[in-house]
């Protein structure tokens, strides 16, 4: 099992002078383990607390909340399964237990019932000729521009699409961690992507991002 | 590029564009991909939107976060 080669591998922070008690209980035990193991995610799982909180500090507060009870629960983790999937997870729940409630959702919880057309143009059509053009100039946008897209996205749209195209998490494993059946995940999926193409189309013809444009070839 | 598979072919891009498809059902889309410029053109944005999402979302948590984080899990292992 490759649960082995996870196990030996070294702690990387080297805190060895740090002073700590005498080591009995299995939590104690488990400590060093969970360190080198799960605080390697950090960063990844802040990118995703940010989206889903969409401020800083909230991010900072859910990801220390997502360590300390993942640390709680590691005695539950099973070795060699898939820890990352694990902490995102716990990370989902805190958050929706935690942070949805203080935000402004308004359609949660129904969100997967409205109908495309509800949405505005979910799938609207675009032009084959003009299909390499848009994703020219979606390939040229800013990343504050995907990002504010990503934010106007209903929540449940949005992490689907993050965990399956930042995250790169099977379906399974997405259904797993928002507690949705797959045809739920490919739905908030396609319908996430849909909306996030279509406003960045929009983005880039707002600000006359396009490919036709050809530096040097207008004053 | 009448009845050359596109309406299956569109039906699962996304699913091949995120691994989800069977060995069989993903050659079947490589190979209508390989002829069929309209469906390539649909992949490619999808690649393109993927790729600009992955790019957006890099972030490095704060060194704060970090420290604290290691602080609370040391004094939670220390009251044990």
């Amino acid at each position: 099992m490759s649960a082995s080669a996870v196990l030996e591998a070294p702690p990387r922070l080297s805190h060895a002078d740090v002073d700590l008690p005498v080591m009995t209980t299995v939590t104690e035990d488990l400590g060093p383990l969970f360190e080198s193991q799960a605080l390697p995610y950090m960063d990844q799982l802040y990118a995703a607390a940010l989206r889903m909180t969409r401020n800083p500090s909230d991010a900072q507060d859910l990801v220390q909340e997502t360590f300390v009870k993942a640390f709680a629960a590691f005695k539950q983790f099973e070795q060699g399964t898939n820890l990352k999937a694990w902490l995102y997870r716990i990370l989902t729940n805190t958050f929706i237990n935690t942070y949805r409630k203080k935000q402004r959702e308004p359609y949660q919880g129904t969100i997967d019932d409205l109908q495309d057309w509800q949405l505005g143009g979910a799938e609207s059509t675009t032009a084959r000729s003009s299909r390499s053009a848009e994703a020219e100039a979606i390939d040229h946008l800013p990343d504050s521009a995907v990002k504010d897209a990503l934010q106007a996205i209903p929540e449940d749209f949005r992490m689907a699409v993050y965990f399956a195209d930042v995250e790169g998490f099977a379906y399974q494993e997405i259904a797993d961690i928002m507690k949705t059946p797959i045809g739920t995940v490919m739905s908030r999926l396609h319908r996430g992507r849909r909306m996030l193409r279509d406003l960045l189309a929009d983005y880039a013809r707002d600000r006359g991002v396009s490919a036709a444009q050809t530096p040097g070839s207008t004053p | 590029m009448t009845d050359c598979g596109c309406d299956k072919a569109k039906k699962d891009l996304e699913e091949y564009l995120h691994n989800e498809l069977d060995k069989d059902d993903a050659s079947d889309i490589r190979e209508h991909l390989q002829n069929c410029p309209d469906c390539t053109g649909e992949h490619h944005l999808g690649v393109v939107l993927t790729e600009v999402v992955q790019r957006a979302c890099k972030e490095t948590a704060p060194e704060d976060l970090r420290t604290q984080v290691l602080l609370k899990l040391r004094s939670i292992q220390a009251t044990h």
